[in-house]
């Protein structure tokens, strides 16, 4: 695949088997998640995983993108999902029971090879949740994942969610983008 | 303040309901209307959340000349603006010509605050500095002096906390808060350098009404063992259903609450589990009396009255931290009769070290806030409490408020205020409501006799 004097990052075009696989994790996960098969989805995750969601506010274009990497929604390890996984197990997760519907929709997928076996994946995301009464909740953003291959399973190592929304129209974040 | 024509009682509700009658602190009950009825919020609006002391910013969110906040005063826009003399002045965010908002970004930095609609310009004082064409003006057509910008009425601070009301009549921030001052002290003055906030607010919609918010973080200690039995199960709480129950409910004054609760006997429980190398730091800039509470206490939550609440405790966000302290301030913003702006600051001692705010941010984000393992669980409750409580026949029964609430005021509590040993009960819960009734029944509720 790569060779030592290969320039790094190297992009995977689209339509290539590499992206494909790739492409396909990504939909694999948004069923999973979709589904409820939780302890499956954290089977996907490296164990030095990093999973975080900075606040983001509305600024001027001179003071750049508006997140704030030091605060956020999510500053995840392996240990801090596993207890989140584990606590939608319990008989009193109620934020989750009944549970939501949610929907996860992943697009404008781009892959660059940035290491032996590990890529940076950016994509678009459309997530709704409807629970209970409440109508759409809507989540959109963007994605900025590392993905490493372990032994031959492509494996979550990092995820950043790049929410589009400055104030979260939700009650909470019961589910994972 | 009234709504109501001269003449017809301004506490009587359009269905001829008294505002007397919604809360009976002698009989402990509450009811349901509070919570989900379009003119009550109105009044609330009028006579409660336009008159009182409302926080506004963290003094470390604008920490520069020429920065600048915005925030909202009882659902005005406003900007904070740090003056070349240091000093924070706020501002209605509103274009004196045609009333354009100025200040557009949620934070920035500014020279000079300029009106993108026609060029008007202001001075980070407020003043008018510039007008376009202004040879077009005949004299005296345009008299900088009287378009300032609309100051906030009164804007003060206390350790830090930037509060403003629209009320000049409104007694001085100081003697507002009273007592609760020497609890305030407790998490924001114990350091030297006091606190600062970390990033920017956490900031989210709920369809609750704000007072079910405020109502939970009042002191009540017993929601925990039901509401948050995920965590229990997960064996990450105690499992004595009553290990919150040790501590004392605080009514301080005026409808400011709180409660203080001992941890478990074990000195990593002991200053709210604050590491242990700010001890003489508490030592040197807490009075002998707050120095000895903050040594006994692990946990402590409450609420300024009317919608400023705050939560020092310590928590596990993963199976391997250790119970971890945090400090979190926040504000329930009403934006309709069911709806609720949440503002999140998370606060840490400015002395505190690099690795310890990691640690307090991981806390804090993995347990609280609407992403975290027990909040999750409390935005549910307060929605669906909301949801019910719209029904005109719900409201027919009135709320129960009356768990220990015979137990006499404890005369051996050192701090100020009333104070009643036993920290699972709702008199912290009914002297909020109380508050909240007489400034929607009084003239002049900050008024004291």
């Amino acid at each position: 695949m790569s060779s030592p004097a290969e320039a790094l990052p190297v992009p995977v075009r689209v339509g290539t088997n590499e992206y494909s696989e790739i492409v396909e994790w990504l939909y694999r996960e948004a069923r999973m998640l979709d589904n409820g098969e939780f302890a499956a989805w954290l089977e996907l995750m490296t164990n030095d995983i990093v999973y975080e969601m900075p606040t983001r506010t509305s600024v001027m274009p001179k003071e750049g993108s508006g997140f704030h990497p030091e605060f956020g929604f999510f500053a995840e390890s392996h240990s801090s999902m596993t207890l989140r996984v584990k606590r939608l197990g319990t008989s009193q997760a109620w934020a989750e029971q009944p549970r939501s519907r949610t929907r996860h929709f992943v697009s404008n997928v781009l892959v660059d090879r940035v290491g032996e076996h590990v890529y940076k994946v950016t994509s678009a995301f459309m997530v709704t949740r409807i629970r209970s009464h409440r109508h759409y909740d809507f989540f959109t953003g963007e994605r900025v994942d590392v993905l490493r291959r372990e032994s031959t399973n492509l494996k979550l190592a990092r995820r950043t969610i790049l929410l589009d929304q400055t104030v979260l129209e939700a009650h909470n974040l019961s589910i994972f983008l | 303040m009234n709504t109501n024509s001269p003449g017809i009682d301004p506490n009587l509700l359009r269905d001829r309901v008294n505002l007397k009658d919604l809360v009976n602190a002698e009989r402990h009950e509450v009811s349901r209307r509070v919570y989900a009825d379009p003119e009550l919020y109105e009044w609330e609006q009028d006579r409660l959340f336009r008159r009182t002391w409302l926080f506004l910013a963290h003094e470390s969110e604008l920490p520069k000349p020429g920065d600048y906040v915005s925030r909202d005063l009882a659902g005005e826009p406003v900007v904070l603006i740090r003056g070349d003399d240091l000093k924070i002045r706020g501002f209605l965010n509103s274009c004196r010509h045609r009333g354009m908002r100025l200040c557009r970004a949620d934070h920035g930095h500014v020279s000079i605050v300029r009106c993108q609609y026609h060029g008007w310009t202001y001075s980070k004082t407020g003043a008018l500095l510039s007008v376009f064409a202004k040879d077009l003006y005949e004299a005296d057509r345009l008299r900088k002096e009287e378009l300032r910008l609309i100051p906030i009425t009164q804007l003060d601070s206390y350790r830090g906390m930037i509060f403003g009301t629209w009320n000049a009549d409104a007694p001085s921030l100081a003697d507002y808060l009273g007592n609760m001052r020497f609890y305030l002290d407790l998490y924001l003055g114990r350091t030297d350098g006091g606190t600062e906030v970390i990033g920017t607010p956490q900031v989210w919609d709920v369809a609750a009404n704000w007072k079910f918010a405020t109502d939970n973080f009042t002191g009540d200690n017993f929601h925990l063992y039901s509401t948050h039995g995920s965590i229990i199960e997960l064996g990450l709480l105690p499992p004595d259903p009553m290990s919150l129950s040790y501590g004392h409910l605080v009514h301080p004054q005026d409808g400011h609450v709180l409660h203080v609760v001992p941890g478990p006997p074990d000195p990593l429980f002991e200053y709210f589990g604050l590491p242990k190398e700010l001890v003489p730091q508490l030592e040197r800039n807490l009075s002998p009396v707050q120095f000895e509470l903050i040594r006994r206490y692990g946990f402590s939550v409450g609420t300024v009255f009317p919608n400023l609440s705050f939560l020092q405790v310590m928590v596990q966000g993963d199976f391997e931290a250790p119970p971890t302290p945090f400090l979190n301030f926040r504000q329930w913003q009403p934006t309709g009769p069911t709806s609720t702006r949440v503002w999140s600051w998370l606060l840490v001692d400015k002395e505190a070290s690099p690795e310890y705010r990691k640690a307090t941010y991981e806390a804090y984000v993995r347990t609280f806030g609407p992403s975290g393992v027990f909040e999750q669980d409390d935005l549910e409750n307060w929605e669906e409490c909301t949801r019910v409580n719209k029904g005109k026949i719900a409201q027919q029964y009135t709320l129960h408020h009356q768990m220990n609430v015979h137990v006499p005021v404890d005369p051996e509590f050192p701090g100020p205020g009333k104070a009643w040993k036993g920290s699972y009960g709702e008199s912290t819960q009914i002297a909020f409501y109380a508050e909240w009734q007489r400034w929607l029944m009084q003239p002049k509720p900050w008024v004291r006799t």
